[in-house]
């Protein structure tokens, strides 16, 4: 048993996947974890993890961009796959050994009850294990869905134009329940199968050992030790059938190729500009009034003041009509100068009584009996010398009337 | 062990107090005005019935020399209600250059002079407020030259303004809420004249609601920003949301609550939502939610003219952004509902798919990974090579 261990090291390896099959799952490999990661980083968007890697791959525009690059990468993948498909049905006719049978649920059956106690031995299987069929067509499955709701939601103007709206949002959940799917279902079978259960390098070797053969795929290994299997058709048949295929293969291509270009171009779906900008236009500033102070206007607030006209001053019935200190200037001081010119004494100037208010101020006698005009205080005043406070037109006529009759006491 | 616990104690208290600190700073949002410096020192103060000896006469006005009337009567009534009047403040606490008479020359040669460069004296009580303006568009535009721009006495009167936030709570008073956006018109009429239409408006200025908006609850008070930069765009859905996504407040109109996360769940509120988390100051031409709902004229959506909830009036403002859609691509948005079996059915279903097709495919995957798993260890441990 040790010795053909040992031997079988040096035993004999068989071709498994040529090296186009290799570079093709690399080119797939690296498009579907692009997109799987930039994919579930937007449907959720907002878990710190998605914000963090958002903010690593240069924003969420950036990461659109390479998701849509990673898809149109796809694309092409799967137009590849299936003219090599075709080359390989038409052309060599091989046996469609990836279809799934009945002998696969059978052996998958069997399997399971293996590994549960019910079954003596392992299922003995062909080119491809249903486990490999499983994956297989899980993929072909998810790269239809995703094919179909990613052309939806990069094209929704020109699908809603033949489907209802809804579809868009529909073809949305779609699309991110079958990423998840197909993330999750690369992990748990992908990773189990193929790295964990035993690390099955065939994919990059391209090669695997018979002891492996025996194992995994007994059957093909069989076939090709009976000579039966990769048998090529004679190279004029093959030629024959070139002459065939290749036309229709490129009228395929090109039809694919224009496919992934309208998948890509049908439309732009919004306008660049940043950001739409025809929305509420206003002015910013538009006063109500010419000044839009707050103050309000100041409203003349009615207060007893005094009957300062010289004709209202002289007491109807009165007989002499003369103006006097007590009969009115003195009033009209004291509610208008005293509270600087009173007991404060501003200037020196005390119009409290009549005496004090004829001795003047620091200026000088600011009363000069029956001369208004050369009286200090009006002068000031009518110079606008004292601007602060204001005595109007009527007030000052009764102090100058008061002053050219003689400026009285009483 | 019990100087252990000591120890640990004393920064944990200190921790405390830091915190009790932080939250009473966070919470002293009341407008308080700290206490005026001449009341702690006490500097002669001059009465106000000196200054009103003079300035409560009516129609006193000083022509100023740009023709500026300058009224200079003080209404005594109103300044005695105001809050500056309640709290006994003296005119010469703010009018510091005035100790007396004659009062200085004044220099400036229009009123617009005198309230662009008195401002300043507020500072002396309501410093917070003051640097919080500091910091606002209406100081910026003033620094660039707009002598337009507002300075605190163009929205408070000092000598008429009453109390606005309650003394207690600290909470804005109704009566000053419902005189906000008189105040902001004074100077942007045009903008409150669409506002007063609005959903928002039309319920304040009509109704007296105080459950929605004014001008503050979205711009801000006293730090004011431009309402028109990136960051204030990408932020607009969170500012909506403050009030929209608030059931207590919703229940009260029948409005759905969903639609912040309705909203971030689509294409347009997913890039938002990143861009306003990722690059906030970086432009994104997806939409938000005045684009659809207007800004100062967001209307009911009910509303059979201009209501986005009617398709022929949503697909107007879809075709801003998408000029060629048709009219079954209003409904690819989903007007912030949750799918369910009676809107958006499709959606519904689809979802409701996967939740049972990827637990189904994975639990056969596991049930077929777990057993050659275990069937593989035992074999090993039996020593059996497959």
């Amino acid at each position: 048993m040790a010795t053909e261990t040992v031997s079988l090291q040096k035993e004999r390896t068989y071709e498994r996947f040529p090296l186009a099959r290799r570079i093709e799952h690399v080119v797939m490999l690296l498009s579907f974890t692009t997109l799987g990661l930039t994919g579930l980083i937007q449907k959720f968007a907002l878990s710190p993890v998605s914000v963090f890697l958002v903010n690593v791959l240069g924003g969420i525009e950036n990461v659109r961009n390479i998701h849509h690059f990673a898809a149109i990468i796809l694309m092409f993948g799967t137009m590849y796959h299936i003219i090599v498909l075709g080359y390989k049905m038409y052309v060599l006719r091989i046996p469609l050994s990836m279809l799934p049978g009945f002998q696969d649920a059978k052996d998958a059956l069997q399997a399971l009850l293996y590994n549960i106690g019910f079954a003596k031995s392992r299922p003995q299987m062909g080119r491809f294990t249903f486990e490999e069929k499983a994956e297989y067509w899980a993929f072909v499955w998810g790269t239809v869905v995703m094919g179909v709701t990613g052309f939806l939601m990069w094209n929704p103007i020109t699908s809603a134009k033949f489907l209802p709206g809804e579809f868009i949002p529909a073809a949305k959940a779609a699309h991110g329940g079958e990423a998840v799917l197909a993330v999750l279902a690369i992990i748990l079978w992908h990773m189990y199968g193929v790295h964990i259960r035993s690390f099955n390098k065939a994919m990059w070797t391209g090669k695997m050992t018979e002891q492996n053969m025996l194992h995994e795929h007994p059957l093909e290994l069989a076939d090709i030790k009976a000579g039966i299997a990769n048998r090529r058709p004679d190279d004029m048949t093959i030629r024959k059938r070139q002459k065939i295929f290749f036309p229709v293969a490129t009228v395929l291509a090109l039809g694919m190729l224009a496919g992934i270009y309208g998948f890509i171009n049908t439309e732009k779906t919004a306008l660049t500009t940043i950001p739409p900008q025809e929305g509420e236009q206003v002015q910013i500033y538009v006063p109500q009034t010419a000044t839009p102070r707050p103050t309000s206007t100041p409203t003349t607030v009615p207060s007893p003041t005094l009957a300062v006209t010289p004709s209202a001053e002289t007491t109807p019935g009165t007989p002499s009509a003369v103006i006097s200190w007590d009969g009115s200037v003195g009033p009209l001081f004291k509610e208008k100068c005293l509270m600087c010119h009173g007991a404060s004494k501003s200037g020196g100037l005390n119009l409290s009584t009549y005496a004090d208010a004829m001795k003047g101020g620091e200026a000088g006698v600011v009363f000069t009996a029956g001369d208004s005009a050369n009286s200090l205080m009006i002068v000031k005043f009518e110079s606008g010398k004292h601007p602060y406070a204001e005595l109007t037109a009527d007030e000052l006529a009764l102090i100058k009337a008061w002053l050219d009759a003689g400026a009285v006491e009483k | 062990m019990r100087r252990l616990k000591m120890a640990h104690a004393v920064p944990l208290l200190a921790g405390l107090m830091l915190v009790a600190l932080v939250i009473a700073i966070a919470n002293s949002d009341e407008v308080r005005a700290a206490p005026h410096p001449s009341q702690v020192t006490a500097p002669a103060r001059v009465d106000n019935s000196v200054c009103l000896s003079c300035h409560s006469k009516p129609d006193f006005n000083l022509t100023l020399p740009n023709g500026d009337n300058l009224p200079l009567t003080i209404n005594q009534d109103k300044f005695s209600q105001s809050v500056h009047g309640e709290n006994q403040m003296a005119c010469t606490d703010c009018h510091t250059d005035f100790t007396g008479y004659p009062h200085p020359a004044l220099e400036a040669k229009s009123r617009r002079d005198i309230a662009t460069t008195y401002y300043t004296t507020c500072e002396q009580c309501h410093s917070e407020q003051y640097n919080k303006v500091l910091d606002s568009v209406h100081q910026r535009a003033l620094a660039g030259g707009n002598k337009n721009a507002a300075v605190c006495t163009d929205c408070h009167n000092p000598h008429e303004q009453t109390r606005i936030t309650d003394k207690q709570t600290g909470k804005i008073l109704i009566t000053a809420k419902l005189h906000i956006p008189q105040t902001c018109a004074k100077c942007h009429s045009g903008i409150y004249d669409t506002y007063k239409k609005s959903v928002h408006g039309a319920a304040l200025t009509e109704l007296g609601n105080l459950d929605v908006p004014t001008c503050i609850d979205c711009h801000g008070v006293h730090n004011i920003q431009d309402p028109t930069t990136v960051q204030f765009r990408n932020d607009t859905p969170q500012l909506c949301a403050k009030c929209h996504a608030n059931a207590t407040l919703m229940r009260a109109y029948g409005l759905s609550t969903n639609i912040l996360n309705t909203y971030v769940a689509d294409f347009h509120g997913t890039t938002v939502t990143l861009f306003e988390k990722t690059s906030p100051d970086q432009p994104t031409n997806k939409p938000v939610c005045t684009d659809c709902h207007g800004i100062h004229d967001i209307a009911n959506v009910d509303n059979p003219q201009t209501g986005i909830a009617l398709r022929k009036n949503l697909l107007v403002k879809c075709q801003r952004c998408h000029p060629n859609a048709t009219d079954n691509f209003p409904a690819a948005w989903m007007s912030h509902y949750v799918a369910s079996p009676d809107k958006y059915p499709l959606v519904f279903y689809v979802n409701l798919f996967y939740k049972f097709f990827i637990p189904a495919v994975l639990g056969g995957m596991a049930v077929f990974v777990v057993t050659d798993f275990i069937r593989r260890l035992i074999e090993r441990r039996k020593g059996v090579t497959h």
